[in-house]
């Protein structure tokens, strides 16, 4: 469903993601895990068009994306849950889901539109309850909640997720993650950026690990739940030299 | 074992290659620094047709890095280490982690599964101590198919042929000179092959021509699949024939094939004969980056009858170096020579090295000059030469080994 190749992304002269290649298979859940400043979230923003300098193939249902702004991105089926929620804190629950589906209105699809909101709030009630409220009065947990909840208002086949367990409580998160396994067999192909590496790889199918922008490690989520390496990073035992640990 | 469309595959090979680039960079100074001296980065390498731009890897790198200076992981990580001749006078010693052995085990098992090979099955192995590595991964694989295994060790004629009849083998994974020696034995003590369970025939660690094949097939009353695998670096189930026998699939989602010109390093054209080079895909612990294998092959066009979308190769008599391949294990004239150094304490003046043929058993042949330094009027001091040597050699290399000691002029000058 979406295919990367060698994507090169810059910040001025910086090169942020040095020649990724990635991909996510319709009805997958792919997690992209990777140390604070890998370059995580500058991939998801490439997808999604938010970023200016990029070079490579991004590849969506055989298009490429290049040349696609990022409404149009949308339109064609991908969404963005973007980091820290970016939800419209003056705006009650109700606007910031019909502003997620500002693109099926456009297209005159108010119907269907109506159907959507009754399932998002199927499947978050929290928001249902609240749905008259400030946004800016949610818990952390809820307004995550709403992020998605506003993200699926689109639409998409392919939901991206940027750190959506940041900052919340162990319970939160596992809340959220079981959410996005639900949608997945409902269907909607998932790539899932994360910090909390265990956690993202425990729902996945596949991952992929990126270090200072190149991807170094990719497989089963499985296989890289257990492995060494993985593990090391992610539990900040990093052997110093070769033979640390042996002889 | 995947079929991926053309494309996905192409997708899942560019993945694996750029991060098996990226680890092998940041892991491995050898690596890094040849990428380096060409002014390359791994970011550089964007598609599959930019591997070109990468130098060759060659069997001198494996000994000049004795022991681990190609580990691209931890030692830590490393669960078991293997040794094998190499052509300087370091062995190569490379290394598996967990997921490695995983990985190959599963390779393996695919390979034994497209020969036919099921849970119904019993199978026989039997390997030289030189290949002792490649028994353990096809053990290993065939226990996860859950066929009934016999590990191999070292047996007479007389005793594989016991095991082979009384426990009912029905799959023997053996090289050809090995199979020609039991067929031979077999005839020899009367047994009738009908007479045995034994239908499949896996033929590893040598090329093996038609014509000898078809020998096989009948003296043995077996049908025949042909492996291609790297003894050094271990890993026997590379490429592998489907029941078409029509080439050998590439494991294409671990292994990147390239046939180059041996001469200019250049890729031959589509079909045409070369020396075979690989790349590792998912190797974690001794990663190989254009690695020239010393073999001959080239690719077969078109799309195989079984179905699998693998790229084949047809494996081509002849090495493209000084190589011996003697019973699969593939032994260097540098090494034999380092070897015979050892034992003697010098080089000697003269001396050839050849592959023999003893009835039907392969050998390596080393004759030496008896000149000044090597004479002795004492029969027992020169026999003590050759068993001295012999035994260096054979406990080395670990195929067998023939030394004679010849007269001086009946050597040409060198």
């Amino acid at each position: 469903m979406l295919q990367i190749k060698n994507l090169k992304c810059y910040y001025g002269r910086i090169m942020a993601i040095k020649g990724a290649s990635l991909s996510v298979r319709q009805g997958e859940l792919v997690s992209l895990i990777g140390a604070n400043g890998a370059g995580k979230s500058t991939l998801l923003q490439a997808v999604c068009g938010l970023l200016e300098h990029w070079e490579g193939e991004i590849n969506f249902q055989g298009s490429g994306l290049h040349s696609l702004d990022s409404s149009q991105i949308v339109k064609n089926g991908i969404s963005l849950v973007p980091e820290g929620r970016m939800i419209f804190p003056p705006l009650s629950v109700m606007d910031n889901l019909k502003l997620g589906a500002y693109t099926m209105y456009r297209r005159k699809m108010h119907t269907k539109v109506k159907q959507d909101l009754e399932m998002v709030l199927d499947l978050f009630p929290v928001l249902r309850e609240r749905i008259h409220q400030a946004a800016g009065t949610l818990s952390g947990g809820e307004q995550q909640m709403l992020a998605i909840a506003r993200a699926l208002m689109a639409r998409p086949k392919l939901l991206l997720l940027d750190e959506p367990s940041m900052g919340l409580a162990p319970l939160l998160v596992e809340k959220i993650l079981a959410t996005l396994v639900k949608l997945r067999k409902n269907g909607i192909t998932i790539l899932l950026v994360e910090q909390n590496a265990q956690a993202a790889l425990k729902i996945a199918d596949r991952g992929y690990v990126l270090e200072t922008g190149s991807v170094v490690l990719q497989g089963a989520a499985e296989y890289l739940l257990n492995d060494d390496e993985v593990k090391r990073a992610y539990l900040g035992k990093d052997y110093k030299e070769f033979y640390e640990g042996r002889a | 074992m995947l079929n991926l469309d053309p494309e996905e595959r192409k997708q899942l090979q560019l993945e694996r290659l750029q991060s098996t680039l990226n680890r092998a960079f940041r892991n491995v100074p050898f690596h890094r620094n040849r990428l380096q001296e060409k002014g390359l980065e791994p970011s550089c390498i964007g598609s599959i047709g930019d591997l070109v731009q990468l130098p060759f890897m060659e069997r001198k790198h494996l000994g000049e890095h004795y022991p681990y200076g190609l580990f691209a992981v931890p030692l830590r990580d490393i669960v078991r280490i293997h040794s094998a001749p190499g052509t300087t006078s370091n062995p190569t010693v490379s290394g598996y982690t967990r997921q490695d052995l995983l990985f190959w085990r599963k390779m393996a098992a695919g390979t034994l599964e497209a020969s036919g090979v099921t849970s119904q099955d019993i199978l026989q192995i039997t390997l030289d101590f030189g290949l002792a590595n490649w028994g353990r991964d096809y053990k290993d694989s065939a226990e996860i198919i859950g066929a009934g295994v016999i590990p191999s060790t070292t047996l007479s004629l007389d005793k594989q042929l016991m095991v082979l009849r009384d426990y009912k083998t029905s799959v023997l994974i053996t090289t050809p000179s090995m199979a020609s020696e039991l067929a031979d034995h077999m005839l020899k003590a009367k047994v009738n092959p009908a007479e045995l369970n034994l239908t499949t025939l896996i033929l590893v660690g040598e090329h093996v021509d038609s014509t000898f094949r078809e020998l096989l097939e009948e003296q043995l009353n077996v049908k025949t699949w042909l492996h291609y695998g790297l003894s050094e670096v271990p890993g026997p189930a590379i490429a592998f024939e489907c029941s078409e026998h029509a080439g050998l699939h590439v494991n294409e989602e671990h292994f990147l094939a390239e046939i180059i010109d041996p001469q200019s390093g250049r890729e031959t054209e589509a079909g045409q004969a070369g020396e075979l080079v690989l790349t590792t895909l998912t190797t974690r612990a001794f990663p190989l980056i254009r690695f020239r294998t010393g073999d001959r092959a080239r690719f077969i066009r078109g799309i195989c009858p079984c179905g699998r979308s693998l790229s084949r190769i047809e494996w081509l008599g002849r090495r493209t170096d000084d190589m011996l391949n003697i019973r699969g294990v593939k032994v260097h004239q540098q090494q034999i020579l380092f070897q015979v150094k050892k034992a003697l304490g010098f080089v000697p003046n003269d001396y050839r090295i050849s592959k023999k043929q003893q009835g039907l058993k392969q050998l390596l042949e080393v004759r030496i000059a008896v000149d000044d330094t090597l004479f002795s009027d004492e029969i027992k001091a020169l026999e003590s030469v050759v068993k001295r040597v012999g035994s260096i050699l054979r406990e080395n290399l670990g195929v067998p080994v023939i030394i004679r000691l010849k007269e001086k002029h009946l050597f040409e000058r060198k």
